[in-house]
């Protein structure tokens, strides 16, 4: 392929400390992302997804193994380092949508931008909500807008910074099938129109099909789906 | 404008930073004002002690005073006057009278003024200047005895002065100072003619300074040192005990006010905190998937926090200074003088404690909330739960070091603090029992009780806290009337309205009659009349005096000086037999004077009364109310030992202002009777509790409001939650009255509880604070026990449901969505 390795995991396994004991929720994961690829990752609940989801994000630091995007290896970052990694290469949607609830959809949009100390971060962020259709929503509050609306703010909130990966979990599953429908087609939409590429964990069967790959998620393992 | 502050606007407007704040107002405010007022106080009070003294500091001597100490004066920036007082004959229209004839330098007095009239026996009017030379200001009694009135002569020594004014009160009159005898003062410039002091003369000489505290400090370390026998230094607050005592009472109460607002501000800044870090931990996650680096989160939190704590200290003391301003003038119409300035100075304790408070409540929770992980915002039903003990513990020692820089002290700090520790373990013993029990005895959802108390179980944790708040109030609360109560009661008890404010003293048997027709016509009451003898204890136990105290210095009152002795069949009123028989043929001495002399039951003592020794062993021992102003004696001796000698008489009564003219005018028909006038003292200690009562009665009143709003504070921290319940009740077609009824049992519950406890705690603290730091005694009060648990349903119970109103009447379709 002529394409650039936009996530390299290696040997990845992570281990969490409960009260019940250790647990092991990844063990020894390899795979390989190309740029601009959309990726679906699917499993049963509770088989780690969201684990693996939030390691490739940096989000938390695995217990053994590699991962790389790009040029950065997160284990070997300190968490300062990490976030602004976060705020350089990854966008992230999730099922419960997590805007701040004190912002507008518009400041919401803004915030990564001027996380950067972006000084046009309205007016990206206008045009953001333009293209998902919430133009006429700019200063709602969160508890103002429907759930789907939130996800399309959340959806524009998290292309705000240009990311070159995009994560997103379980990005329908609080939605209706129209509004999920509609957001599906924004998230393709921008994956293909800026080249971000796309990952994404979903229970949804249509969803995942429209994917270029298929991962499935089983007790801590991770396979290719022969499609 | 910069990232902090764009998102610290857009916090303003959720509420959340606006809680915060207000907790660091309360916080600023309450110790602001309680501060400042009490500082206003202490000056008030130091400078009515200063009037009763006629200025802030006093030398005396029996020897003229000397040049180098006014020098001394000068060289440390101070103000100075000089008051000469001897006994002298002084001369009118062939009538002669001894008098007590004080001369005065143009500067006196310092502080405080005459009070003098223009008419004989009128109640008078202030005057802050001296007589001019040749004048002479003389009581209406002593122009009564001369038969003198105003523009008159009178002739001192070899002076001939001019009656100007008739005396009233000096300004240095004090309850020992009140002379019997008539009284004049004159201007110093005239007393060298007079060629009345010559050497042997007995002669007080008094030095008075005024100025600043740290140079007045100055010339007493400078002096002290230097002082020989008959020579004093006095400060105002050696003036009569009972004022010193009432003050040091009150102050130790203010103090105790400040520091309990200490630890409801403290109380009201860690809810607050939590609930703003509650609020924010799911924010600072987003934030972080976002790309925000902790540095930068701590910065943006730092800058945040300072920007409250300046705009929030800045209300606060802004606030703080005006209901102290407001304290003040309400207390106005009650004050003799207006209260002296707060001093700005002060302001730092306020500032202070809002900065200190802010530390230990709000940073170590912040620091907590940029360490959150990320990966919460991935586990959407995960509860962020918070490592609490360590905040728990810096939040505590903190308020013990804060209370400790409020009271300068570790008494009180130490006492509050172990109630408090003691109050959270009983919590945590009793709520745990009682909702279990509570859980037990209901199951189901068909009543608001039952809702109501499971409610209660399920979220034991953080119930039993709201708990602890609640009782904390409550017990601050139910401590304070505690002791303002016992307080009040107390002054007043110890100076009813009507106490006697005159003696009369130097009655003759025969005049005994005419005097109580004369005070019957008037309607002044009178208390019983007392034999009175003069006479000297010469030998104790077989030892004279003399040889145990051969220099005459350092012996106790009973042995100083000729005492005024009486006899008696009945303990009089005001008077307590602690030990032995009154009835005894033997003498009865005051407790306290036969402690300091070293006697007890058995002793013998020898008393020279007009030349014949009389000797006898004590055989009683009694306490004497001294603040009840009758006529009170240290030595009561049997009847037959008195009765063969000439005896005057004596008895107190009660003159109110406007029988006091036609009462000296009665009184001047008996010349040779003494009047001594304790009234002024009497009334400067009267005023001084009525204005304390009412002072205390407002910093308490500031003090509840500050727990209400802690309170209300405490039940919206955790309003999220029971809203959410409760409009899922009524989604699950609840009725409103149903749901209401619910949250009743569960506030009503936690209110009788936290009271309960409360009363609890109080009593035991009330101990405490009686023992060790009002030095009183104990006592037990019930209505505490009914006061707390009666407060706590009541008002918790209305703040709950004035709290959560909205669940009641907003569609719980708009409820959810807001959650
Ligand atoms: N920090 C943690 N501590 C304990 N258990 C955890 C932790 N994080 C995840 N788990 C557990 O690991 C398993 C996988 O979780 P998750 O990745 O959220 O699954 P999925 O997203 O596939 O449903 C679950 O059983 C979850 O409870
Ligand atoms: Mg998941």
């Amino acid at each position: 392929m002529a394409s650039n390795t936009a996530i390299k995991v290696s040997n990845l396994t992570h281990t969490v400390t409960s009260n019940t004991g250790d647990l092991t929720i990844l063990k020894g994961i390899n795979m390989q992302i190309q740029e601009s690829e959309s990726v679906a990752i699917v499993g049963s609940s509770g088989s780690g997804k969201s684990t693996l989801l939030g390691l490739l994000a940096g989000l938390d630091v695995n217990t053994s193994g590699d991962i790389q995007l790009y040029d950065q290896i997160f284990s070997k970052q300190t968490e300062e380092e990490r976030a602004l990694a976060r705020g350089q290469y990854v966008g992230f949607v999730f099922q419960s949508f997590h805007l701040l609830p004190s912002l507008q959809a518009i400041e919401n949009v803004m915030l990564p931008a001027e996380l950067k100390g972006d000084k046009d971060a309205r007016k990206k962020a206008e045009v953001l909500l333009e293209k998902v259709g919430l133009s006429h929503r700019l200063t709602h509050y969160p508890n103002q807008l429907s759930g789907g609306e939130q996800q399309r703010v959340a959806i524009a909130r998290a292309f705000a910074s240009n990311p070159k990966i995009l994560f997103a979990d379980e990005p329908t599953g609080n939605l209706d099938e129209e509004n999920g429908n509609l957001v599906i087609k924004l998230l393709f939409d921008l994956n293909q129109s800026q080249g971000t590429t796309l990952v994404m964990v979903t229970h949804d069967n249509d969803l995942a099909k429209m994917c270029d790959r298929q991962l499935v998620m089983s007790a801590g393992q991770l396979t290719e789906k022969a499609l | 404008m910069s990232f902090t502050f764009r998102l610290m606007l857009r916090d303003l407007r959720s509420g959340d930073l606006l809680t915060l704040l207000l907790a660091l107002v309360i916080s600023v405010g309450t110790v602001t004002s309680i501060g400042l007022f009490i500082d206003r106080l202490q000056l008030s009070f130091e400078q009515e002690s200063a009037n009763l003294l006629a200025a802030d500091r006093l030398v005396r001597s029996d020897d003229a005073i000397p040049m180098n100490w006014k020098e001394e004066a000068t060289a440390q920036s101070l103000q100075y006057a000089e008051r000469t007082s001897f006994t002298t004959m002084m001369f009118a229209n062939n009538a002669l009278q001894l008098s007590q004839l004080s001369a005065v330098s143009d500067a006196y007095p310092l502080k405080g003024a005459y009070l003098v009239d223009d008419e004989l026996f009128g109640t008078g009017y202030g005057l802050a200047e001296t007589p001019k030379p040749g004048k002479v200001w003389v009581s209406s009694r002593l122009a009564s005895l001369l038969n003198i009135k105003l523009g008159d002569q009178v002739e001192v020594g070899d002076a001939t002065l001019v009656v100007s004014k008739y005396l009233v009160r000096d300004p240095g009159s004090s309850t020992s100072a009140f002379a019997i005898s008539p009284r004049a003062v004159m201007n110093m410039a005239d007393l060298a003619a007079t060629n009345v002091i010559i050497p042997g003369s007995r002669v007080r000489y008094s030095l008075l300074l005024a100025g600043e505290r740290s140079n007045l400090d100055d010339y007493e370390q400078w002096i002290v040192p230097q002082l020989k026998e008959g020579e004093r230094w006095r400060t105002p607050t050696q003036q009569g005990d009972r004022i010193g005592d009432t003050i040091g009472r009150a102050e130790s109460f203010l103090l105790l006010a400040g520091t309990l607002a200490v630890i409801m501000s403290g109380v009201a800044m860690a809810l607050a905190s939590s609930r703003f870090v509650k609020r924010h931990l799911m924010q600072v996650a987003i934030l972080k998937t976002l790309g925000a680096t902790p540095k930068l989160l701590g910065r943006v939190f730092f800058q945040q926090l300072f920007a409250l704590f300046v705009v929030g200290a800045g209300i606060g003391l802004g606030v703080g200074w005006a209901i102290q301003e407001l304290i003040a003038s309400l207390l106005s119409g009650l004050m003799s003088t207006a209260l002296p300035e707060p001093s700005v100075g002060r302001l730092w304790l306020g500032a202070a404690t809002g900065l200190i408070s802010m530390l230990v409540f709000c940073f170590p929770l912040m620091a907590h909330l940029i360490k959150i992980s990320p990966l919460s915002v991935l586990q959407p039903n995960a509860k962020i739960e918070l490592n609490t003990f360590v905040i728990y513990l810096i939040g505590f020692v903190g308020m013990y070091g804060l209370m400790c820089i409020y009271t300068k002290g570790f008494l009180l700090p130490s006492i509050m603090t172990a109630a408090i520790a003691g109050i959270a373990l009983l919590v945590a013993a009793i709520g745990w029992v009682a909702f279990k029990l509570g859980r037990s005895l209901t199951s189901g959802a068909t009543s608001g009780w039952q809702i109501g108390l499971a409610s209660l179980y399920r979220r034991l944790v953080p119930n039993l806290f709201q708990l602890l708040v609640f009782t904390l109030i409550i017990m601050l609360t139910l401590i304070l009337v505690g002791v303002k109560s016992s307080l009040i009661a107390d002054w007043q008890q110890q100076l009813p309205e009507d106490a006697p404010n005159h003696y009369l003293f130097n009655v003759q048997a025969n005049q005994i009659g005419p005097i109580n027709e004369k005070t019957e016509q008037l309607g002044v009451a009178k208390s019983d009349w007392y034999p009175m003898v003069r006479g000297r204890v010469t030998i104790a136990n077989d030892v004279t005096i003399e040889s145990m105290y051969p220099d005459g210095r350092g012996e106790p009152e009973l042995y100083d000086r000729e005492l005024n002795l009486t006899w008696s069949d009945t303990l009089g009123k005001g008077n307590e037999l602690v030990e032995g028989d009154f009835t005894a043929e033997g003498l009865s001495v005051e407790q306290r004077a036969a402690k300091e002399a070293g006697l007890k039951m058995g002793d013998i003592l020898t008393i020279n009364i007009g030349g014949n020794l009389v000797t006898l062993p004590i055989t009683s021992i009694r306490t004497v109310d001294w603040g009840s102003m009758q006529p009170n004696f240290y030595l009561i001796l049997p009847k037959s030992a008195l009765e063969d000698y000439p005896a005057n008489f004596v008895s107190s009564v009660f003159v109110s202002p406007e029988e006091a003219q036609p009462f000296y005018q009665v009184m001047a028909e008996f010349p040779t009777v003494s009047i001594l006038n304790v009234g002024d003292v009497l009334k400067q200690v009267q005023t001084i509790i009525g204005q304390l009562s009412k002072a205390i009665q407002l910093v308490l009143f500031c003090i509840l409001s500050a727990g209400a709003l802690v309170l209300l504070a405490s039940v919206r921290s955790t309003l999220e939650e029971r809203l959410e319940e409760g409009a899922l009740l009524r989604v699950l077609g609840a009725r409103a009255a149903l749901v209401r009824q619910a949250l009743l049992v569960e506030f009503g519950a936690l209110g009788f509880f936290a009271g309960l406890i409360a009363a609890i705690g109080a009593e035991t603290c009330l101990y405490g604070l009686q023992v060790f730091v009002f030095n009183a005694e104990a006592s037990f009060h019930p209505l505490l026990w009914l006061l707390g648990p009666l407060i706590g349903v009541l008002v918790i119970a209305t703040i709950g449901i004035f709290a959560s109103r909205t669940v009641l009447k907003v569609p719980p379709m708009l409820l959810l969505r807001d959650l």
